[in-house]
């Protein structure tokens, strides 16, 4: 319903407004009209074409009777509607016009009175007009002589001032105003230029001559230190005014400046004093900086187009003032290679050490020079924004911190090869411990690395501005120097146990026992250290760099991070081994030179029956005695292992050895065949005996390992000789002896045996009549010998 | 690296400590043996591998008045080697020749060419001219070195010339240079010395200690590979005779012998008292090393050891490369057993 009423309402308002555009403005609305007409169809009956005829039959053929009653009815409902609304337009309109019609009417009364007052104006513009005319024309040729008088008074009052200048100016340098001297002779200028040769030319030449002392002046007094960056800068701005060439001028001035700077450079003690002790030395530095900085801001002034010289000083004096410092530290560094080069040649000269250990640089130090020296590049920041200082002064910042951080681990390095050393050092007091040594080394390797980490912490701890924007930086540093660093400590242990590797082994076959003993107290030393480190330091240091060094990624992540421990660990694992076993391979070399002797001197073929143990004996037993006491300062006890191979392999031998014992006592030579058939029995039924096992990290491990090398060599030194009975006996007897004591102090009791056996066997084969001692004899001889080594105990005691 | 063993086993009845490889026979692969028995009658055992490879056989067997200490077969005629013997208490140095065989293998006596008297002390090792047919011999004992001129036609051996060594360490080995025929290299304690032959006198000497074996280099001049009780294995270039060139670690307890390959470069055999036999590869750069090179090898140190061969009872006194077949050694160890294995997996790797 609501759209029905609508549209007809529309309909009705459209019509409205149409029909009283048409009335107001004929050509719209032909317009508009013209426009329906296109495209309204002659049956609507709205348009302007409407065709009545063709409506009404469109109708008729349209609709039916229904149809065409109810649009009868419609029709007259619109067309009552459309004349009221003619009506009510009509009478709007009406009213509008009698309105009008009442104004225009107002108008006409008004204008009528205008013409006669504007009649009477003009009149008396026209003679204002005509007197003020006759005023002008009576005053011009006065004021033409004025004006003329006026110009001659000023250049009569210019050519005075001319003529005038040079007193001026002279009067101007005894007051020392040159600014305005300045003012005059500029201002002077384009005349003296103008008639400078014809009519004023005394004139010119006089001032000239005074502004030449002027400029003299000028000059001096902006090269004079004593006078105020400020009086300094007008004169140079006032030389500029006379249009001196200033580049020159600028480019001495600069020379001045970095003269200065230079100046504030050249005190090394200060410098020191700032990193020794901050606070006393810290005002006078500031001063100087603040100086320059005052300087650089006038120059700032007195030549703005001089930034670039500017910005490359201030740079300049940011380097050095970093280049101190990092050269105290590369000094340091240097000390400590030279050191290190002095200690390889001579080993005992231990005097230039000490000078470099007061050189050290701690953290704290470090801090407060980059605190120092980050004020100053910020003060100079103020001034020279251009320069990028900040950026500059952290690519040195930079510098300094790699390379303290490397100077910090190699004064480790050191620390832990003097601690190490001192195995070497009290050898020469005649006693040295390992134990103290290694106690030493490790507490210098596991302390030093952790205060070491402490110090690099407060640097990333530290929050002034450029430590916190080298932090990325720093722990990326510090990855990498701990990296080196156990690179490096691993190369030095090698190059220890090398250095006297070669040396000391033929020294110490002729210089005697001494230094071969404590090489040997070093290499163990080092073996377990490195295990340590692998074992213990390495962890930690892990650790430690996990919590407070992580997040360095600047090196990106394809690298990986820098500190790689799993690396480190190796390596140490390798060298501690390799060390172990230098320590073996040298302490089995000792004994097997012994047993060398003992076997190639006599000639076994004509030797005389056994009285008594023979001596060796007890110089092996000694021997053992010194490595074990070596072995107990260091390394750790281990577990006396009653390993399964153990119970087998003793009752093995006991088992075999009644056998042997049997096979010995039959001398018959024709039965050696199946002798030897019998051992090789014996040996494929019995369980292999792993004579040469891993050797380990234990006081037993590494004393086993070396009695059966030295049992082992035993057996081969027997094997190249010929024996008689006797020669055989002695043999048989020394190793009886051995027996026992070997048996105390080794863990692998059944290899020991199996050797001991080994050994005797081997003696019976190279025998020509092997024909054992009989045991009681054999037990006397035994038990004489341990009494007489008792008695010997004894004695001393 | 011990895996099972591909090594073909041949046993010798008595104990022994040398095996020669027989360089004259270029029809087989054929290695003589000789045993160390005090007291029984000793053997000299002609080993020869199948031509498939797959086995050895004793192709003669003879016995030897004397337990043998040293036996090297010689270069140019097969039938022909040399011995160091002992009795127990006298040292003897013989030339035999294996006499005709008709297929018989009941010991057979040796024919004795002649006997190198006039040694005193402990004989050492005989060594034969290096390289083609030639009478020279060299006989080393303790103290002396003779030179001996060989007339195997007529048996007799004459002393050309002897020099002593003049030390008090005594002699334990020696080696002919293969380059330089005028140059002997013999073992002391703790060095090893050089003699001119020529002149019998001293050339240079190399500063090792407990030197065991030396063996010359084939294929280059002036490199040699000493074996020394503790120390492992040294290479040395005689022209810098202060460093070694390179050190191998050795084994487990004395390296006892070592071999270089005639053909395969840097193949180099040890064997050791730990009943073991090592193969390593050493690469010896060019022949013009400079000493940066040296330095600078031990960074990128890759291991030298290539393989262990393990499968032995007892200690490894004999080892011989095959000169016919050089991928094939033979090892004989104290227990009287002869090993023959192959390195060829190895080195056809490299």
């Amino acid at each position: 319903m609501m759209v029905a009423d609508e549209v007809p309402l529309d309909d009705k308002a459209k019509r409205m407004r149409d029909l009283l555009s048409s009335f107001y403005s004929p050509e719209s609305a032909m317009s508009t009209g013209t426009d329906s007409a296109k495209h309204a169809s002659p049956d609507d009956i709205n348009s302007n074409s409407f065709d009545p005829d063709h409506y009404m039959n469109l109708m008729v053929h349209k609709s039916n009777l229904e149809g065409l009653l109810q649009r009868h009815v419609e029709m007259a409902a619109e067309i009552k509607n459309l004349d009221t609304d003619l009506q009510m337009l009509v009478y709007e309109n009406y009213n509008k016009f009698i309105s009008a019609t009442d104004t225009i009417k107002r108008m006409k009364s008004n204008i009528s009175g205008m013409e006669t007052n504007m009649e009477q104006l003009l009149e008396k513009i026209m003679s204002v007009q005509s007197r003020s005319d006759s005023v002008n024309t009576s005053l011009f040729d006065k004021r033409e002589h004025i004006e003329k008088l006026h110009r001659t008074c000023n250049l009569l009052r210019k050519v005075q001032f001319i003529y005038d200048l040079p007193d001026r100016l002279n009067k101007c340098i005894k007051s020392e105003a040159y600014a305005d001297a300045v003012r005059f002779y500029t201002g002077a200028m384009p005349i003296l230029m103008a008639y400078g040769d014809s009519s004023f030319r005394d004139c010119k030449l006089a001032s000239e001559e005074a502004m030449a002392t002027i400029v003299k002046n000028l000059q001096g007094k902006l090269f004079s230190d004593s006078e105020s960056i400020q009086k300094r800068a007008e004169a140079a701005v006032l030389l500029k005014q006379l249009e001196y060439p200033v580049d020159n001028l600028k480019a001495k001035l600069l020379e001045k400046l970095d003269q200065s700077l230079k100046d504030i450079q050249l005190k090394p003690e200060e410098i020191k004093d700032v990193s020794v002790d901050l606070t006393p030395s810290d005002s006078a530095h500031e001063a100087s900086i603040n100086e320059f900085v005052e300087a650089v801001r006038a120059f700032r002034v007195i030549f703005p187009d001089s930034e670039e010289q500017l910005v490359t000083l201030a740079k300049d004096l940011v380097t050095k003032l970093v280049s101190m410092k990092s050269f105290f530290i590369y000094r340091a560094s240097l000390l400590s290679l030279s050191w290190y080069a002095n200690f390889f040649m001579f080993p005992r000269n231990f005097a230039i050490a000490e000078e470099y250990v007061q050189t050290r640089v701690c953290a704290a130090d470090l801090l407060g020079f980059l605190r120092v020296i980050w004020n100053d590049v910020l003060l100079l920041d103020e001034v020279l924004q251009e320069a990028a200082l900040s950026n500059h002064s952290l690519e040195a910042a930079k510098a300094v911190v790699m390379s303290y951080i490397r100077s910090a681990f190699s004064h480790l390095l050191q620390d832990i090869s003097d601690s190490l050393l001192k195995v070497l050092k009290k050898d020469e007091t005649g006693e040295y411990s390992l134990e103290v040594a290694l106690d030493a080394s490790t507490k210098a390797v596991l302390q030093g690395g952790m205060n070491i980490l402490q110090e690099f912490r407060k640097l990333l701890d530290h929050n002034s501005g450029i430590l916190v924007r080298l932090r990325e930086l720093t722990i990326d540093f510090v990855q990498e120097g701990i990296q080196d660093f156990f690179r490096q400590l691993e190369d030095h242990f090698l190059r220890f146990s090398g250095r006297n590797n070669s040396s000391a082994l033929d020294h110490g076959l002729v210089e005697g026992a001494q230094g071969d003993k404590a090489f040997a107290g070093l290499v163990l030393v080092l073996a377990q250290l490195s295990a340590f480190i692998e074992q213990t330091v390495i962890p930690k240091i892990t650790e430690e760099i996990a919590t407070s060094f992580t997040g360095g990624s600047v090196r990106g992540y394809e690298y990986g991070p820098a500190f790689v421990p799993g690396e480190i660990c190796r390596k140490f694992r390798s060298a501690g081994e390799k060390f172990l076993h230098l320590y073996v391979n040298v302490r089995t070399q000792r004994i097997s030179f012994l047993l060398k002797k003992r076997f190639s001197t006599p000639n076994w073929v004509k030797h005389k029956e056994p009285r008594e143990v023979h001596m060796f004996v007890d110089l092996f037993l000694q021997e053992l005695e010194a490595i074990g006491t070596e072995v107990k300062q260091t390394l750790p006890q281990g577990k006396r292992k009653h390993r399964r191979t153990d119970s087998n392999g003793s009752t093995a031998s006991s088992r075999s050895n009644p056998l042997r014992e049997e096979k010995l006592n039959r001398s018959n030579t024709q039965k050696a065949r199946s002798q030897l058939l019998e051992t090789h029995l014996a040996k494929l039924f019995k369980q292999k005996v792993e004579i040469f096992t891993k050797v380990e990290y234990t006081q037993e491990s590494v004393v086993t390992t070396i009695v059966k090398l030295s049992l082992k060599s035993l057996q081969e030194f027997v094997r190249l000789q010929t024996f008689n009975r006797s020669g055989f006996q002695q043999v048989q007897l020394d190793i009886q002896f051995l027996r026992i004591p070997l048996r105390e102090i080794v863990e692998d009791e059944a290899a020991i045996d199996f050797l001991l056996d080994e050994v005797i066997v081997a003696t019976a084969e190279r025998c020509l009549d092997p024909i054992p001692l009989e045991p009681p004899i054999l037990d006397k001889l035994i038990q004489a010998k341990l009494a007489k080594s008792k008695e010997q105990n004894a004695i001393p005691s | 690296m011990q895996g099972a063993s591909s090594g073909i086993g041949y046993g010798l009845k008595y104990q022994a400590r040398c095996i020669s490889d027989v360089k004259a026979d270029t029809d087989h692969t054929t290695f003589l043996a000789g045993t160390l028995s005090l007291k029984e009658e000793n053997e000299v055992h002609l080993i020869r591998l199948s031509s498939s490879g797959t086995e050895l056989f004793c192709e003669g067997l003879f016995s030897h008045p004397n337990e043998i200490w040293d036996l090297v077969s010689c270069p140019f005629d097969q039938r022909i080697f040399s011995t160091v013997y002992s009795n127990g208490e006298t040292y003897g140095a013989a030339i035999w020749q294996i006499p005709e065989l008709y297929g018989e293998l009941n010991s057979p006596q040796l024919e004795k060419i002649t006997s190198l008297d006039g040694h005193a002390g402990k004989i050492k090792c005989i060594l034969w001219w290096p390289s083609g047919r030639h009478d020279k011999l060299i006989s080393i004992d303790e103290e002396n070195l003779y030179l001996w001129s060989l007339d195997a036609s007529k048996k007799t051996a004459q002393i050309q010339s002897q020099d002593s060594a003049g030390m008090p360490h005594k002699i334990s080995g020696g080696a002919w240079d293969p380059h330089d025929v005028n140059s002997v290299a013999a073992t002391f304690e703790s060095s090893l010395q050089l003699w001119d032959v020529r002149a019998m006198g001293k050339t240079i000497s190399i500063e090792c200690s407990h030197v065991r074996s030396v063996d010359y280099h084939p294929k280059r001049k002036h490199v040699l590979v000493t074996a020394e009780h503790e120390s492992g294995i040294h290479i040395w270039d005689l022209r810098k005779p202060k460093v070694p060139i390179q050190e191998l670690p050795g084994h487990t307890h004395w390296t006892w012998i070592v071999k270089c390959n005639p053909e395969y470069d840097g193949v180099i055999l040890s064997a050791g008292t730990d009943s073991t036999v090592n193969l390593w590869l050493v690469s010896l750069g060019n022949d013009d090393v400079s000493t940066e090179s040296q330095t600078e090898s031990p960074t990128h140190w890759v291991d030298p050891l290539i393989n262990t061969y393990s499968d032995y009872e007892d200690s490894i006194y004999g080892l011989t490369w095959s000169s016919r077949e050089p991928w094939i050694f033979a090892s004989l160890s104290y227990d009287g057993r002869v090993v023959v294995e192959s390195v060829k997996p190895f080195i056809s790797k490299k």
